[in-house]
């Protein structure tokens, strides 16, 4: 299964979100492929901790694949590669967790039908060897976003599921920036009709992911004064209606990651350690993560049970 | 005996074989075989149906103008054409082979291109060729711009996957990952048959054959006897990562998952020297001692069935928890 | 084990040779701007062709030694890219202009029969047998022609456009021809278009398959291809699907392919004829009907260039 992360906007933690999907698949036995997509700043190697490996890939990273410059972009295996003191220790049962990052220097490009090509045959190879291929796309409306709708439009990767997570932080203008980037003119929707992609099925294949979203039950919030604590609800509720309205009520709504410094500031994989020994992140968020990974594949979450 | 060197006879012949799983959810049948691999329309693909479902292809030509890998740094610019042919075992295995052999010598300078257009499969050295330099570095692989049969081999697989007849039937019943195998034949001391100098797991996913034969053995029947190890190679590397970890304990629905397309797709395929060609056949014996392919092959095909039996036997039993929710309980419980 | 079926549809595959003049020569190409000039357009084309035929015919007595060469000639009619008028119609009217010239059309051909010919589609064929004569660096990395559809004498002109925002452009660097001396005349061809869902080679391609054939180098599974039928009893029928590829004309035993061939063309033709050498510099043609022209040539004592594409010459004339 294709996964693909969007965002209409930096900073909704969709790279570190979609890592950390991509970890606890691994988790759960799945073979996961995590390609970084995310062409304007490549940031997966900090995510998964791999500095070393990458220091010697300067060229044949995704773009020097997609332009045509090698033939075959370079994998990184995470758990052998990796330089986090815990993910070193591969679990019994965990499957591979592969990363194909982007190259150091590399930018935003043009498609052409050649990239669409090989990005194509990208996707097939790695659906075929992986159960997951978790792709990480730029921010906005992106030549990536444009090409990985064109190339799932092809008639050979028609009998591949591909599904799409869109980021967003819990604000007004978040909100609406990602409702925009499904639902607008030129958004994924239209975008991806326009390439041959059935509307409605379309639609059927995107859920939403609100990131960064203060949990007000959690511990965090208890000292708030009793005025602040209505305002915060209120707000929520309001967010609730908006979202609503712009078409990503909770029906569409495939998890909520809490607010959690450690995505926020350290952008790295949570782990259990970080949980129950050095207590550096919330239980709340891992259990967030885990119930994430568990529902990208729970048919009924996705309207086909 | 004492006849002049011929410095346009071939003294290295090299060759990269990519073994994949077809992407395709049933097997092609014989017709549809022989569809996909029509490379050239007015080349016939050879089918053949005894003792199992092969088709290959016509070869396919790919000029190149480059410098070959060498060990020591030398640099050996080459130009010519490298063949590529591709092969379909029982409509479910596709290989792509892209090889080339080249001679000691060739012209100063480049030739018209219809001098190399005449020598399909035959790269010519700008000058010199040292064979064992460029053996050794063939088989270690080549920096960047330096010749890469591997990309040309993967080129005619992205080109088989792109036809009609895989389209929107491209679910595949299983995961599997593609190999590579490389080899290189150098002529043996006349008067001597075929020999494996050196058979190596590289990496993960890459494994290196050198061998050495007679000195008129055409490169393309090496090409099949390296597709056969390669093909077996594939279906011992694909069979163990399938069953990894699948075979105890007992785990019911998720390990019947697991197995089943083992037989299904599998099993049936080994069946090694089926169309290696006579004078090389041997190696397959040598291979055998040094390796064991067809001890190990034996020995998980066994571990399958009598896991598949004793599933069968429990059958009846209430369905245990699935094997994935239970890892992940059981390591949260460790942990606390 | 090597299986006995598996040898017997392998390990000899049979390229049956073709009967093979010394010269093909060609009279003309007639399109639909020709037909609608009239007559007086076909009686000039053949008044002005005559000399040069004369001439062509010098050459290859004194390459034959002095004796009476085996000339076939052949005419081209376009029935590909526009349909006009019908062999019924034409035909008649194509020989009498020939004849009052003095000329004897031999052989008569289709254009559409280089697409495809008696079900045999000999510019797919042709188009599976194209290897791009590598620039210098070429490692295997080219997108193939087989997926672009243009042939190139050479290395292009690197997209103009920054392949990446980060990175800057080089500014514009030149294409390069790849056997240039010094400096490049380069050609880009454009083999085919798809428009929905359908190819249509261009007019240079079909004109190499159309050399190509002309040089006996076409089989389809190892047998000939694009081979003469007699001429019918009676009139010249009504539609063009109706005449036969390669119609024998006369009762000539010259055969239609050749060792070598030669054009007399309008010098409009000059950039497609180009194009033409371009494609068959690049064709890897069956390598057992290239070994049986080069042995009987070489018999006859006239052997044929290695090169495929030196084996084709012309005369261009121009039109007042």
């Amino acid at each position: 299964m294709l996964v693909f992360a969007a965002s209409d906007k930096g900073g909704t933690g969709r790279s570190v979100t979609s890592a950390n999907l991509a970890y606890q698949r691994a988790l759960l036995g799945d073979d996961v492929a995590y390609v970084d997509f995310d062409f304007g700043s490549p940031t997966a190697a900090a995510v998964f901790d791999v500095p070393g490996a990458l220091r010697g890939i300067k060229e044949n990273g995704l773009h020097s694949y997609l332009v045509g410059e090698v033939g075959e972009p370079v994998r990184v295996d995470i758990w052998s590669r990796t330089e986090h003191p815990v993910l070193r220790d591969r679990p019994g049962g965990s499957g591979r967790l592969v990363l194909l990052p982007g190259d150091v220097s590399g930018g935003e490009f043009a498609t052409d039908q050649e990239t669409l090509r090989r990005c194509v045959d990208l996707m097939l190879d790695l659906t075929s060897e992986f159960d997951v291929v978790i792709v990480d796309l730029s921010a906005g409306r992106s030549y990536a976003m444009d090409m990985v709708l064109e190339a799932t439009a092809r008639p050979e990767l028609s009998g591949v599921e591909a599904r799409w997570l869109v980021f967003h932080r819990w604000t007004r203008q978040h909100v609406i920036a990602a409702s925009g980037l499904v639902f607008k003119e030129h958004g994924i929707l239209d975008g991806g009709a326009a390439r041959g992609h059935d509307k409605e099925a379309l639609r059927g294949a995107i859920r939403f992911v609100r990131a960064a979203v203060p949990d007000l039950d959690s511990p965090l919030w208890s000292q708030v004064s009793p005025a602040q604590s209505v305002w915060m609800e209120r707000c929520d509720e309001y967010l609730r209606q908006l979202a609503s309205d712009r078409g990503i009520g909770d029906s569409v709504v495939l998890g909520t990651v809490p607010l959690e410094p450690i995505l926020q500031w350290r952008e790295q994989l949570i782990t259990e350690v970080d949980v129950l020994s050095t207590q550096i992140a919330g239980k709340e968020t891992l259990e967030a993560l885990e119930e994430l990974a568990r529902r990208l594949f729970d048919d009924a979450r996705w309207g086909r049970s | 005996m004492d006849a002049p060197v011929d410095t346009t006879r071939p003294v290295i012949a090299c060759g990269e074989v990519r073994t994949w799983l077809l992407p395709s959810f049933r097997p092609l049948a014989a017709q549809e075989a022989a569809r996909l691999l029509l490379l050239r329309a007015d080349e016939r693909v050879l089918v053949s149906e005894r003792p199992n479902l092969y088709a290959l292809s016509p070869d396919t030509l790919t000029g190149v103008d480059c410098r070959l890998p060498t060990s020591n740094g030398a640099r050996v610019r080459v130009v010519g054409t490298v063949a590529a042919r591709a092969s379909l075992t029982e409509g479910r295995v596709v290989q792509a082979t892209a090889y080339f052999r080249a001679p000691a010598t060739g012209p100063a300078a480049r030739q018209p291109w219809g001098h190399y257009l005449v020598r399909p499969g035959v790269l010519e050295p700008l000058g010199k060729l040292p064979e064992q330099a460029v053996a050794q570095g063939v088989l270690a692989g080549g920096r960047p711009g330096e010749l890469d049969l591997g990309l040309i081999a993967d080129g005619l697989l992205t080109r088989l996957r792109q036809h009609p007849l895989l389209h929107k039937n491209t679910r595949v019943p299983f995961k599997s990952r593609r190999t590579s195998l490389r080899w290189v034949a150098l002529p043996a001391p006349d008067g001597q048959g075929p020999s494996i100098e050196r058979f190596t797991l590289a990496e993960d996913d890459l494994r290196t054959v050198r061998l050495r034969v007679p000195r008129d053995t055409e490169p393309s029947a090496v090409a099949g006897l390296c597709e056969d190890f390669a093909l077996h190679d594939w279906l011992l590397t694909t069979v163990v990562r399938m069953i990894d970890g699948k075979l105890v304990p007992v785990e019911g629905q998720a390990a019947l998952k697991a197995l089943r397309p083992a037989v299904e797709h599998l099993l049936h395929l080994w069946m090694p020297r089926a169309r290696v060609d006579r004078t090389l056949a041997p190696l397959w014996d040598v291979l055998e001692q040094e390796s064991g392919f067809t001890r190990q092959w034996r020995t998980l095909s066994q571990r399958i069935r009598d896991q598949l039996a004793l599933l069968q036997t429990i059958g009846s039993l209430p369905e245990a928890p699935l094997h994935r929710d239970g890892a992940a309980e059981s390591r949260l419980g460790t942990a606390s | 084990m090597t299986g006995a079926v598996f040898r017997e549809t392998t390990a000899e595959p049979r390229t049956e040779s073709v009967g093979l003049a010394h010269l093909s020569l060609e009279l003309g190409h007639l399109y639909m701007e020709d037909f609608e000039g009239g007559p007086d357009r076909l009686r000039d084309h053949f008044r002005r062709v005559r000399p040069w035929v004369d001439a062509v015919r010098a050459d290859a007595t004194a390459l034959a030694g002095g004796k009476r060469p085996r000339i076939s000639t052949c005419f081209l009619i376009d029935d590909y890219f526009t349909r006009f008028s019908s062999p019924a119609e034409l035909v008649p009217l194509l020989l009498d202009e020939a004849d009052r010239a003095g000329l004897v059309i031999d052989y008569l051909a289709r254009e559409s029969a280089c697409a495809v010919a008696d079900g045999v589609p000999l510019a797919e064929s042709v188009a599976g047998r194209l290897v791009e004569s590598p620039p210098p660096g070429s490692h295997g990395l080219r997108p193939p022609v087989g997926r672009t559809g243009w042939l190139a004498n050479g290395e292009r002109t690197p997209a103009q456009r920054a392949r990446e925002a980060m990175k800057s452009t080089a500014g514009w660097q030149p294409p390069r021809e790849t056997a240039a001396r010094r400096h490049s005349v380069f050609m880009d061809v454009e083999l085919w278009d798809d428009k929905e869902g359908r190819r249509t080679w261009s007019c240079p391609f079909l004109a190499a398959v159309w050399q190509l054939a002309r040089l006996g180098l076409l089989r389809h599974h190892g047998e000939p291809v694009l081979t003469a039928s007699p001429r019918a009893q009676g009139d010249f029928p009504r539609d063009w699907d109706d005449l036969p590829p390669l119609l024998r004309l006369g009762d000539s035993a010259v055969p239609f392919s050749a060792y070598r061939t030669c054009s007399v063309l309008p010098s409009r033709f000059l950039p497609v004829e180009h194009a033409v050498r371009i494609v068959l510099d690049q064709v890897d043609v069956d390598s057992r009907a290239l070994e049986q022209a080069a042995r009987r040539s070489a018999q006859e004592g006239m052997p044929v260039p290695g090169s495929v594409a030196d084996r084709v010459s012309y005369v261009f004339y121009t039109v007042p």
